[in-house]
């Protein structure tokens, strides 16, 4: 039997699609590994999630069929049958996958996912790789997440209005500050609006810049493996495994910041921004 | 001149009410009135009459709607109706007349009636098409607010867009404006208003195009039922002669209903990482499942963007495509700065292949 303990919850959430939130999900999830935790990652975009795919992995069951062994209240049902593992070169991490169909996973219940969660107790980290709505079922999940890791990619208007609302609405909702991380990512790419002027928007500062490298994206892809692995000397491999070290008390020295590209001057996002600003 | 009237209503109390309010107007002219339809379709060629009111809360009366459509083509005919019902309003827009009015009524709402039923277009029922994608960042909203600015222009109807993406609406910010009301208010408001009331829920955003916003904070959406957004869209139909109606990312009971209601339904996914065509044939199977087959599969940012590369795409998800859309940087920056009525970037293929989705909207093609 696995010793009684209660695993730390990180969740990734963003409000707009296309994020990163999958990538940082399963780099945050395989660098956690790597320093020995037991790690289970879980894609709970159920309808279209991503993990398996990226990963080139192939489920025997999904978290529809725990559901339907919780339902049946069998007795002898372990969910630990039915992860599903991922391993290479020695590390290893556990994935619980969403529904085959998109109908499966509109069954989902709520309650089923807590329920199966607090059985994933042996773990050290559980990742929850969410979608980007405020959805009963995302709620529930950010409440017992010890992090809420909130993720932006800030190049579109509509992204950062959306970034800005969300995180104005997780305040709303009482989440501690402390508990949010906000991360940006593609930090380093050219667009209009910089970093800086997001976090004066939001009021807050981002604890993590995630550099941009669609290269070394596509080839963990391509590749079903996670960035250590498919592209080891990428920049955005190097800071993942930065961030999987903030979580774990074993933080070495943490470089600075990435430099922002020096962006054209835009008067028409400072009036827009200004606007959002009030 | 005033409008020459025939008023047709079966309630003996009503029909005295209305008769009053009408002969104290200098808008109109009662010519005659008739307690039902029949009476009223073979008697009433002799005054020559320019405005019909019927009363189709009789059902009958409904029924003969066609025949007086056919015979006194150049006349206005409008339903009058006790209490707005969507089902009535919309066989009575089938059956070809203007719209509906809610009785009793003061004599202005019979001008501002005409007024806008005119406005809105050809007197037949609207098509509701709808924009879903699996997942966000497809282009969905992009290409519900170009089509929906070139049908408007093209039609010189008038065209709604309904923002349905409750928590996390981009439309107001692709025009830059601010509106007053939203979904929420339509929704909360619906059960009270009549059709002309209704009207000014939507920001006249330019010339036939109209919005309905989405609330500006996420929790809101919550107050939306798919109930309750069905009726804004059925009673929307009759006061517009389009409906553009932006869905939230995946199966919800909310897009779910709308789409179920849906002409049209445009599936929209933009081409990232392949895995993007996966998502398309799951959403496709879904609604196969639900026995649709208005579902019209767009993809975006296809490069090469070419004939070749859609049927490749049409052997992978087992279905026709309706459009490929290329990328289009400019449009992003466009988007990104409230400027889509007026920097558009024109003569690319990205708008030529919006137009001729528009003309094939506008003739009921698709």
């Amino acid at each position: 039997m696995p010793s009684e303990r209660n695993s730390i919850i990180i969740s990734i959430f963003s409000t707009s699609s296309g994020n990163g939130k999958t990538i940082t999900a399963i780099n945050l999830a395989a660098g956690l590994a790597k320093e020995g935790y037991a790690v289970c990652l879980m894609d709970l975009d159920l309808q279209f999630g991503d993990v398996v795919d990226y990963l080139k992995l192939e489920p025997k069951y999904t978290i529809a069929d725990v559901q339907r062994q919780i339902e049946s209240k069998r007795e002898d049902f372990d969910v630990k049958d039915y992860l599903t593992e991922y391993e290479h070169e020695g590390l290893k991490f556990s994935v619980m996958a969403p529904p085959e169909t998109v109908w499966g996973a509109y069954r989902i219940d709520v309650t089923v996912v807590e329920n199966i969660i607090n059985q994933l107790k042996w773990f050290d980290f559980v990742i929850l790789d969410l979608n980007a709505m405020f959805s009963a079922l995302n709620l529930a999940m950010l409440d017992i997440s010890t992090i809420i890791n909130y993720i932006g990619i800030i190049d579109f208007l509509p992204s950062i209005k959306n970034f800005k609302v969300g995180y104005d609405t997780l305040i709303r909702f009482e989440y501690e500050e402390s508990k949010i991380r906000l991360i940006e990512n593609r930090s380093n790419s050219q667009k209009l609006i910089k970093g800086d002027d997001v976090e004066r928007l939001v009021g807050e500062k981002f604890s993590h810049r995630l550099p941009n490298d669609f290269p070394a994206v596509n080839k963990s892809v391509n590749s079903g493996m996670p960035l250590m692995f498919a592209a080891p000397d990428s920049a955005l491999t190097k800071s993942y495994k930065e961030l999987a070290r903030s979580y774990t008390n074993r933080q070495e020295n943490v470089s600075p910041p990435v430099e922002q590209v020096e962006a054209p001057k835009a008067n028409i996002f400072s009036r827009v921004l200004g606007m959002l600003f009030n | 001149m005033p409008y020459r009237v025939i008023l047709v209503e079966s309630d003996k109390s009503i029909r005295d009410n209305l008769s009053n309010t009408l002969k104290q107007s200098e808008d109109f002219d009662l010519l005659s009135t008739y307690e039902e339809a029949n009476s009223a379709l073979s008697q009433s060629g002799v005054y020559n009459p320019n405005l019909f009111l019927v009363d189709i809360d009789n059902l009958d009366n409904l029924r003969m709607l066609p025949a007086f459509v056919d015979i006194f083509p150049n006349a206005i005919i409008l339903g009058t109706m006790t209490d707005w019902n969507a089902n009535i309003g919309y066989r009575a827009q089938k059956a070809g007349i203007a719209g509906s009015v809610i009785k009793p009524f003061q004599p202005k709402e019979i001008i501002d009636s005409i007024k806008m039923y005119k406005k809105r277009g050809q007197f037949k029922p609207s098509p509701i098409i709808t924009f879903f994608s699996p997942k966000g960042r497809a282009g969905r909203t992009t290409l519900a607010a170009l089509l929906a600015l070139s049908v408007a222009k093209k039609s010189n109807e008038s065209v709604a867009l309904i923002d349905a993406d409750l928590q996390f609406g981009d439309l107001p910010i692709f025009f830059d404006l601010e509106p007053r009301h939203t979904v929420v208010d339509a929704v909360h408001d619906v059960k009270l208003l009549t059709p002309l009331a209704f009207v000014p829920y939507f920001h006249e955003v330019t010339k036939n195009l109209y919005l309905l916003s989405s609330p500006d904070r996420p929790e809101y959406a919550e107050l939306v039922d798919a109930a309750g957004l069905v009726d804004v869209v059925r009673m929307a139909g009759h006061v517009f002669r389009y409906l553009f109606i932006d869905l939230p990312a995946g199966f919800n009971p909310l897009s779910i209903a709308i789409s179920n209601f849906a002409t049209i339904n445009f599936v929209v996914a933009m081409i990232n990482t392949g895995l993007e065509v996966a998502h398309m044939k799951r959403s496709l199977d879904l609604f196969g499942e639900q026995h649709h087959t208005n579902e019209h599969p767009i993809f975006t940012r296809v490069n090469p963007c070419n004939d070749e590369q859609k049927a490749k795409l049409e052997a992978q998800i087992a279905h026709p495509i309706t459009a490929i859309f290329p990328n289009e940087y400019n449009l992003v920056s466009v988007a990104n700065s409230g400027r889509i009525l007026y920097g558009l970037p024109q003569n690319t293929l990205m708008m030529r292949t919006i137009d001729e989705l528009a003309d094939k909207i506008i003739a009921g093609e698709l």
